[in-house]
């Protein structure tokens, strides 16, 4: 068993959380509400020290006036707390918008549109395995069908009601696949609980 | 109450007793399943196969936090020992908060295991020569996009508060062109901003390490090749592992590995319980109608 005392808080919270699977108690309520206030705290510290001092308060300091204006900015936020002021706080948003939208589009449109449709498009040369060439036609037509399944400005009867209707699986099976990850996350953060109480703390594995 | 009630309504403490059991029995009893490698992770351990010595880094982005670290943090010390077995430099840093203490944890725990192997001086790590660790910087995009043009003026000083240019590596590794990859190690959606802004203004490859959960979201990139290859989850790292041990780059194996074991029987069990619940459902609705 450790001697470590941070091994043994870690050991005696991780139970403190794990009682709530039997139910509701004040031993995971302390826990969670101590997660809570040590997470704030340490959030707080970490900007102060690592953003807002080297990034502006030293540089200010130092005789850099420039950063007056990201200054300013930030401090206008805290107008929306003053009603008759309120507006200010539209001037760092505004600013904030038109420089996300401008360093946004173009790469989003590049990377997340063009190059998927590339991604999508069949040509001759991908059938020259015939297994990628199989998993191409499977691609396009599961992006075609999903598609067309969103695709909400006329009844989804005939033609378009059977391609949608592949799409549904489509996205079915996407959902599944998704679903399945999410367990095997949840599982992963378990086995990793595990390995603490039974490894570190009680030293039963290595 | 009839059988199809009663699997119905089995209560959730024995489900997760069950659970329980099913994890720690593989640490204790020797079970062995194996695991098949997934060619996009095969496909990323190539990559940094292909990379020659001494050449251009490899430059890891530790985006996780505590909670996830059991996915995660075997897979940064799998790369790690990768990179470091072919003399491949490492440059560390992080945009989220949480991660930097994980990440001086993998790679200090990685250079002691390498320093106590190596036979001569010259095969021990050294810090500021082998690898860095740039720390954390808050505005992750602008600090990607500037790193195009000059790490330094981004990162002035390492985590450890040396000045960057006072470290031999940071005098080879200006910027992008000399990082053969970029890999991404996120229990959040930090790989997404890689791929939009410094691939497509700077060419930048992208790898990524991520959670099961993140993964799915990841695989079209890797279809496309916008991302050159991708660890999911736990399996992932136990892949890479695998990998790294299989061509001696590694002794042992590592946390992932044995997680698998207790992981794969979990899903066994998750199984039985849905089929079993689908069963319960489907005769009791039957029942209903006949009544």
């Amino acid at each position: 068993m450790s001697g470590d005392p941070w091994i043994w808080i870690g050991a005696i919270l991780t139970l403190m959380i794990f009682s709530f699977l039997y139910k509701d108690n004040p031993f995971y309520k302390f826990g969670e509400h101590l997660f809570v206030g040590v997470a704030n705290g340490y959030y707080i510290v970490y900007y102060w020290q690592n953003a807002l001092k080297p990034n502006l308060f030293e540089p200010l300091s130092a005789g850099q006036f420039i950063y007056i204006v990201p200054l300013l900015l930030g401090l206008m936020y805290f107008a929306r707390f003053i009603p008759r002021i309120a507006w200010v706080v539209r001037i760092p948003i505004g600013f904030t918008i038109g420089w996300g939208a401008g360093l946004s589009i173009p790469a989003l449109f590049q990377a997340d549109v063009l190059r998927q449709l590339e991604g999508t498009v069949v040509t001759p040369a991908t059938f020259s395995n015939p297994a990628s060439g199989i998993w191409a036609v499977i691609i396009l037509v599961g992006v075609v069908c999903t598609l067309i399944y969103f695709f909400f400005s006329k009844e989804h009867k005939g033609i378009l009601g059977h391609t949608s209707r592949i799409g549904i699986i489509f996205i079915m099976i996407g959902f599944g696949a998704s679903f399945g990850y999410t367990v095997m996350a949840r599982v992963s953060l378990l086995i990793g609980r595990i390995q603490f109480l039974l490894g570190p703390w009680l030293g039963l594995i290595d | 109450m009839k059988w199809y009630d009663r699997i119905t309504t089995i209560d959730r403490r024995i489900i997760y007793l069950l659970l329980t059991v099913l994890v720690i029995l593989p640490f204790f009893v020797k079970v062995t399943i194996p695991q098949k490698v997934m060619p996009q992770t095969q496909r990323l351990f190539d990559f940094i196969e292909s990379i020659p010595p001494k050449d251009k880094a490899v430059m890891i982005s530790f985006d996780y936090s505590p909670q996830t670290q059991p996915e995660c943090h075997p897979m940064a010390k799998a790369i790690l020992k990768h990179c470091f077995a072919r003399e491949i430099p490492v440059i560390g840093l992080s945009f989220d908060p949480e991660a930097p203490g994980l990440a001086v944890d993998a790679l200090v725990s990685v250079e002691r295991e390498i320093d106590s192997l190596a036979a001569r001086k010259e095969d021990s790590l050294i810090y500021g020569v082998d690898y860095v660790y740039l720390g954390w910087k808050s505005g992750r995009i602008a600090a990607q996009l500037d790193m195009g043009e000059a790490i330094s003026g981004v990162f002035p000083r390492d985590y450890f508060g040396n000045l960057i240019d006072s470290l031999p590596l940071m005098q080879i590794v200006k910027n992008y062109k000399n990082i053969a990859i970029v890999v991404i190690l996120a229990s959040a959606d930090y790989p997404i901003d890689w791929i939009r802004y410094p691939q497509t203004r700077y060419g930048v490859k992208v790898g990524a390490g991520l959670t099961a959960v993140m993964a799915p979201q990841y695989y079209p990139f890797v279809q496309t090749g916008q991302v050159s290859g991708l660890m999911s989850g736990m399996k992932g790292a136990a892949e890479y592992e695998k990998l790294v041990l299989e061509h001696g780059y590694a002794r042992t194996l590592g946390n992932a590995e044995t997680g698998m074991n207790s992981q794969s029987m979990i899903h066994i069990l998750i199984m039985l319980f849905i089929i079993l619940g689908n069963l319960g459902y489907f005769f009791s609705r039957r029942a209903k109608k006949e009544k």
